[in-house]
């Protein structure tokens, strides 16, 4: 009887171990970025010996933050088979309102009480997305798109285009509160800053979320048929508003970490790196049409871009050449993750 | 209709037994769509341990009987007794919580997640009533696919478990599909047209899990339309047509014409089709034809007003030859000649400028657009041809060239500007066999023709089979449709590993002897 279960296509018959090798890969696609940011170290090291620094894994780590963050909420819209563009203008809405809010009117309102009022206005700001995209059973990306303008005209029409210079104290103290200072050898001080440890937590949060819930199985139940989800009793409309609420929450966080990184509060700040964040994503092994992905693989995407954003300099290539370069990874990885599709 | 013409339900009151008491029973169940009337006053029940067949040409009411009964859609009026008790219809949870599980056609799987998870999520949704802020207790969603794929017969090894289902074979989904639905102590078991994608061994494999479900005292109900299947299976027909129940019978006291009767309102012909072939020369030869891993060398050839068969089982590499005589997946090695001219076929340009006419298997996702109209369907491969003035495509000659095509091939609708997607799926295929019909094949390839087709359809499409073979035409049909292949083709080929392994003349061939060919002879002489 079992020899039905057993029936595979017929197989093909001498496989050389090379071969075996890369369909393993393509199978595990974020081995495949891993591989990428090996050799990306190992050409920048060996051309320029100051990579090789403390520092300098410091600065990646600490750039990768608002990304990492960003790219985890991108990577559980895109599990559930959506795709959300808005969240750059949640980021800047939250940002700049909360910014506005605490030196008008409380400049010694504590870090804590900044995070909830942003994960607050980000979570309600995406659930709206996810209100829309159920409601009207539109496609995800055309919602986001009308709402990412619609929340960036607002916050520069009435909420307003001045630039905070001196952001609230304990925003500042947060940025600059360090989890590890390091003393180079040539005397030099380096710290790794302690938000960090919020993309630390927003990633254990989101894998426990995704791996260890119904609801992380529902993600990605959706993401592989909705019709066939729906049939099977997962709520659909849960689904929607959860993704882009959970989406609009991290970029809500991420947008308190980009001022205090940055100790500056610019309402122009962060459009535009939308692709950005979705390239990462996506190179981290989410497939665009939904239904997969990994918090582990995202991470490694973010780290990706980010190296080469930050040290293709350190080798002589000009910014605007960088960016040629992540094109390439991402046709490259585009291919290389397609192929796995094909019989 | 009223309820009490329901024929096995026994009269029913305090006195009877709880065991007397059907699991499920609907009485003078009504539901509409729109102007449409779709079940018209329909009762009938089902007792636990036994097994049913819900059998109807498509449009007959079945679809929506079966989605009342899990709950997908409320009925308009009439009542479901769930263990005698009244329940006014239910949402799929509720559904799922009263032991009811539906095994759709298109089997409903999650694509990207696990066999476990297939399995096991749908408990647990059950637990939490729905809700998806709960935790997810894998090492009891592993525990119940384990105890689920034991019971069909499928590995419960972690790999396995691990896999995800769109790398299984369709014969293992369809068995993980049945397994998800007996996880969660199923008192019903709904298979919706079960056995459309699989071959004859794997429906008695499919038998045997159904027999071991029923001494579990499960009920079954299969939805269907394959009469042989029926027969094989047997237990108790009850037979629908234009929204009515006209029958409900014990399936062994009738004939398979009985039976056809009642769904179709009309005798069908069992006999052949084939009837005083007047074949020529030969049309098509194929020399040692092979693809690396799919096939080898294979050799045939058609006669013009032939008809030749090739079966075999799933991975016998009929498939693959199909694809590879329509240019989809071509061949590397052989040689194919037609009307005595060497081809080469390496994509489906090439098969359709040779005079080779493909009807693939599955005409949702490789023939059809479903939401072009039928028009637009039929004149595809011939645009070129209906170039009018300044080059473009004259819309009075497309649409004769489509009338013409639907009323030569009795497709049933009122207009050809409708979208193909409302026809039903006998239609459908005659609309794909039409298309082709327009570039003149020479040989035409049937790969599976009436898979999904309901019988009065069926009927039709072997008519046109048989008129296109007597005009000449060569007409190769890939099927596992045994009574099929033996009512069209004057011969039938089978293939066994890649290899064309024996051929048969098909008059007066019994389906024992093709069935026995078809598994291989060591195993057919040893069950026999």
């Amino acid at each position: 009887m079992t020899d039905i279960a057993t029936t595979q296509p017929v197989p093909s018959t001498e496989r050389s171990a090379f071969l075996r090798a890369s369909y393993w890969l393509l199978r595990h696609p974020p081995v495949f970025t891993l591989i990428l940011i090996v050799l990306v170290c190992l050409v920048v090291g060996s051309i320029n010996p100051d990579f090789w620094q403390v520092s300098n894994l410091f600065d990646i780590l600490r750039a990768s933050v608002v990304r990492g963050l960003f790219a985890l909420g991108v990577l559980v819209v895109l599990a559930s088979g959506g795709l959300d563009v808005s969240f750059t203008a949640i980021a800047a809405l939250v940002m700049y309102s909360v910014t506005m809010l605490a030196t008008n009117w409380m400049p010694g309102m504590p870090i804590a009480v900044i995070l909830a009022l942003a994960t607050f206005g980000g979570a309600a700001l995406g659930a709206m997305n996810g209100i829309l995209v159920d409601r009207l059973r539109a496609p995800s990306l055309i919602v986001t798109i009308g709402t990412q303008y619609v929340i960036r005209g607002f916050l520069l029409t009435f909420v307003g285009t001045a630039l905070f210079m001196n952001i609230p104290g304990s925003m500042e103290a947060f940025g600059k509160l360090a989890l590890i200072r390091y003393v180079e050898p040539n005397g030099a001080i380096s710290t790794l800053p302690a938000f960090v440890l919020v993309l630390a937590v927003a990633a254990a949060v989101t894998w426990w979320m995704l791996e260890r819930t119904l609801i992380g199985r529902a993600i990605y139940a959706v993401g592989g048929s909705p019709s066939v989800a729906e049939r099977l009793g997962f709520s659909l409309r849960t689904v929607h508003v959860f993704v882009f609420a959970y989406a609009g929450l991290l970029a809500g966080i991420a947008g308190i970490m980009h001022v205090a990184s940055n100790r500056l509060a610019n309402p122009f700040d962060l459009a535009g790196t939308e692709l950005d964040v979705i390239a990462a994503v996506i190179l981290g092994g989410a497939r665009i049409t939904g239904g997969s992905g990994s918090v582990g693989g995202t991470l490694l995407g973010v780290v990706l871009i980010t190296l080469v954003n930050n040290v293709l300099i350190l080798v002589g290539i000009p910014t605007t050449l960088q960016l040629a370069i992540i094109g390439g990874f991402i046709v490259l990885a585009g291919a290389a993750f397609s192929i796995r599709r094909r019989p | 209709m009223q309820h009490d013409t329901v024929a096995a339900t026994p009269a029913r009151g305090d006195a009877i037994p709880a065991a007397a008491v059907p699991f499920i029973e609907i009485r003078d169940v009504h539901k509409s769509f729109g102007g449409v009337r779709a079940l018209k006053g329909v009762s009938f029940a089902i007792e636990p341990g036994q097994i049913y067949h819900l059998m109807g040409e498509n449009g007959c009411g079945k679809s929506t009987l079966i989605k009342i009964l899990s709950g997908a859609q409320p009925a308009d009026s009439g009542d479901i007794l769930v263990n005698g008790r009244p329940s006014n219809g239910f949402s799929p949870v509720e559904a799922l919580a009263a032991g009811i599980e539906t095994v759709y056609q298109d089997l409903s799987l999650l694509p990207n997640l696990t066999v476990a998870e297939n399995i096991g999520l749908t408990q647990q949704l059950v637990a939490s009533s729905g809700h998806l802020f709960r935790r997810l207790d894998r090492s009891r969603m592993r525990g119940t696919a384990e105890a689920a794929l034991a019971t069909v017969g499928l590995p419960t090894t972690s790999g396995f478990l691990a896999t995800r289902i769109d790398e299984l074979p369709i014969a293992s989904r369809q068995l993980v599909a049945i397994a998800r639905a007996i996880a969660s102590d199923a008192r019903l078991v709904i298979m919706d047209e079960p056995t459309t994608a699989l071959t004859k061994r794997e429906v008695d494999n499919l038998i045997a899990v159904v027999n071991r479900l029923r001494a579990g005292g499960v009920a079954v109900l299969f939805v269907t339309h394959k009469l042989d299947e029926c027969k094989s299976i047997g237990g108790r027909a009850v037979i629908m047509r234009d929204g009515q129940k006209v029958a409900e019978v014990d399936v062994a006291d009738h004939s398979k014409a009985e039976l056809g009767f009642w769904m179709t309102g009309k005798m069908l012909d069992e006999a052949r089709y084939r009837q005083a072939p007047k074949t020529g020369d030969t049309l098509i030869a194929v020399e040692k034809l092979g693809r690396r891993a799919a096939f080898s060398d294979v050799s045939f050839s058609v006669r013009k007003g032939e008809i030749v068969g090739i079966t075999g089982l799933l991975d016998s590499g009929r498939n693959e030859l199909a694809l590879a005589l329509a240019g989809v997946r071509p061949a590397d090695a052989g040689t194919i000649q037609l009307d005595g001219a060497a081809v080469t076929l390496k994509d489906p340009g090439d098969a359709i400028a040779a005079g080779i006419g493909y009807v693939p298997e599955d005409r949702l996702s490789e023939g059809l657009f479903l939401e072009k109209s039928i028009e637009d369907n039929v004149v595809m491969a011939v645009l070129d041809r209906l170039r009018g003035a300044l080059g473009l495509v004259s819309a009075r000659r497309s649409r004769a060239l489509a009338e013409a095509t639907i009323a030569d091939l009795q497709v049933a609708t009122p207009d050809v500007t409708r979208p193909v997607q409302s026809l039903s799926g006998g239609n459908q295929q005659r609309v794909l066999i039409g298309r082709w019909l327009t570039i003149h094949p020479k040989l035409l390839i049937l790969h599976g023709p009436t898979v999904g087709v309901d019988v009065g359809s069926k009927d039709t499409i072997f008519r046109i089979i048989q008129r296109l073979a007597d005009e000449g035409m060569g007409v190769v049909i890939i099927s596992d449709d045994l009574p099929e292949l033996l009512q069209n083709c004057d011969r039938i080929l089978v293939m066994r590993k890649g290899r064309l392994a024996e051929s048969f003349e098909a008059e007066g061939l019994a389906e024992e002897t093709l069935y026995g060919a078809l598994v291989d002879e060591a195993r057919a002489g040893a069950a026999r």
